[in-house]
């Protein structure tokens, strides 16, 4: 019995010091995070969705990324003034997709990183997945904008609101 | 658990590779615990990717679980609060395996957070499973060796004269 009372005291002094120091440190890390999740409003007001900030922008400096309507992003597909990025798998890709857009899951982002070094950093780019069900989207457009990429927005109503207003698509032959 | 494996636990040598295991142990959770130290927003990313714990507590969550593990590590490579650390780290690796699973099950593909923020090889994947798997096991090596097999001491170098 003595054994467990001192297991369970010892398992309360470790968590309470992480506890402290974990809360300590944010004070000092140059990325340190405060202890109440702040909450970001993605979507249009029709898929709305709350997401925690972090998922944005991680390391919470700089500017971030942002949503993007389906109708600016239509108008920047017709003026092929952005660049589309789909971060879904390549079979969902291959399935049916944004018109000239570019596969890159989240996944191999790093593997990527050769091509993407060739592309212009002051292009806009748009990326998107299935819809509101995923941050595939807003994950893929934190890590270009950290990458150095000026001008990322994720479209949060991605494939699906994409599909939904006719607008060009195509399959992977 | 077979006579043979207490008595190899208890030899001389078994004494030896569990300590070794001990300390691999707890250098491994103190490299994992240090870029998550160090990018909490990363970290607090990553969880929120398994889309489990509530927002609430996700930047707490983020803010003290790398500690967690930094301070088990410590404790397991110092041989100081032994027990405890490794009771707190089967508990969390079993939270650990739980999680994965549970993405692995509804098609999340993300970085699984495990141990550098940026790596590609921490991508989600039955591997990471199994690595859990074998951590979990090497917990439960050492916690059986200090509880069942010496249970009236911690482990100790003993230096023959």
């Amino acid at each position: 019995m003595n054994q467990i009372n001192k297991l369970i005291k010892d398992i309360l002094i470790l968590l309470i010091v992480s506890t402290l120091l974990g809360i300590s440190a944010q004070a000092v890390l140059p990325n340190g995070i405060g202890l109440k999740t702040d909450i970001t409003v993605v979507g249009d007001d029709s898929s709305a969705v709350a997401v925690p900030s972090v998922a944005i922008n991680p390391n919470g400096e700089g500017e971030t990324t942002s949503n993007i309507s389906l109708q600016n992003a239509y108008t920047a597909y017709r003026n092929a003034s952005a660049i589309f990025f789909d971060a879904r798998s390549p079979e969902e890709f291959d399935s049916g997709h944004i018109k000239h857009a570019i596969n890159l899951p989240v996944s191999a982002f790093l593997d990527s990183l050769p091509y993407l070094e060739t592309l212009d950093f002051n292009k806009h780019t748009i990326t998107y997945c299935d819809g509101e069900d995923c941050n595939a989207s807003i994950d893929l457009a934190a890590d270009l904008k950290m990458m150095g990429f000026s001008k990322v927005n994720f479209f949060f109503g991605g494939w699906l609101e994409w599909q939904d207003a006719g607008y060009p698509v195509e399959r992977s032959p | 658990m077979p006579p043979i494996i207490e008595n190899i636990l208890s030899s001389k040598y078994g004494e030896l590779f569990v300590r070794i295991v001990q300390v691999g142990l707890g250098v491994l959770f103190i490299y994992a615990s240090l870029d998550k130290i160090w990018h909490p927003g990363l970290f607090a990313k990553s969880i929120a990717n398994y889309r489990i714990l509530p927002l609430p507590l996700l930047h707490i969550s983020a803010i003290v679980l790398p500690w967690v593990e930094l301070m088990c590590g410590v404790a397991l490579v110092s041989n100081q609060y032994q027990r405890a650390a490794l009771t707190i780290l089967s508990g969390l690796l079993i939270v650990f395996i739980l999680a994965i699973v549970s993405a692995l099950i509804r098609g999340l593909d993300f970085n699984c957070g495990c141990f550098r923020m940026d790596s590609e090889e921490s991508n989600m994947g039955f591997r990471k499973v199994l690595q859990n798997v074998g951590l979990l096991l090497s917990c439960a090596l050492i916690e059986y060796r200090v509880w069942v097999v010496q249970p009236e001491s911690r482990i100790k170098f003993t230096r023959s004269n």
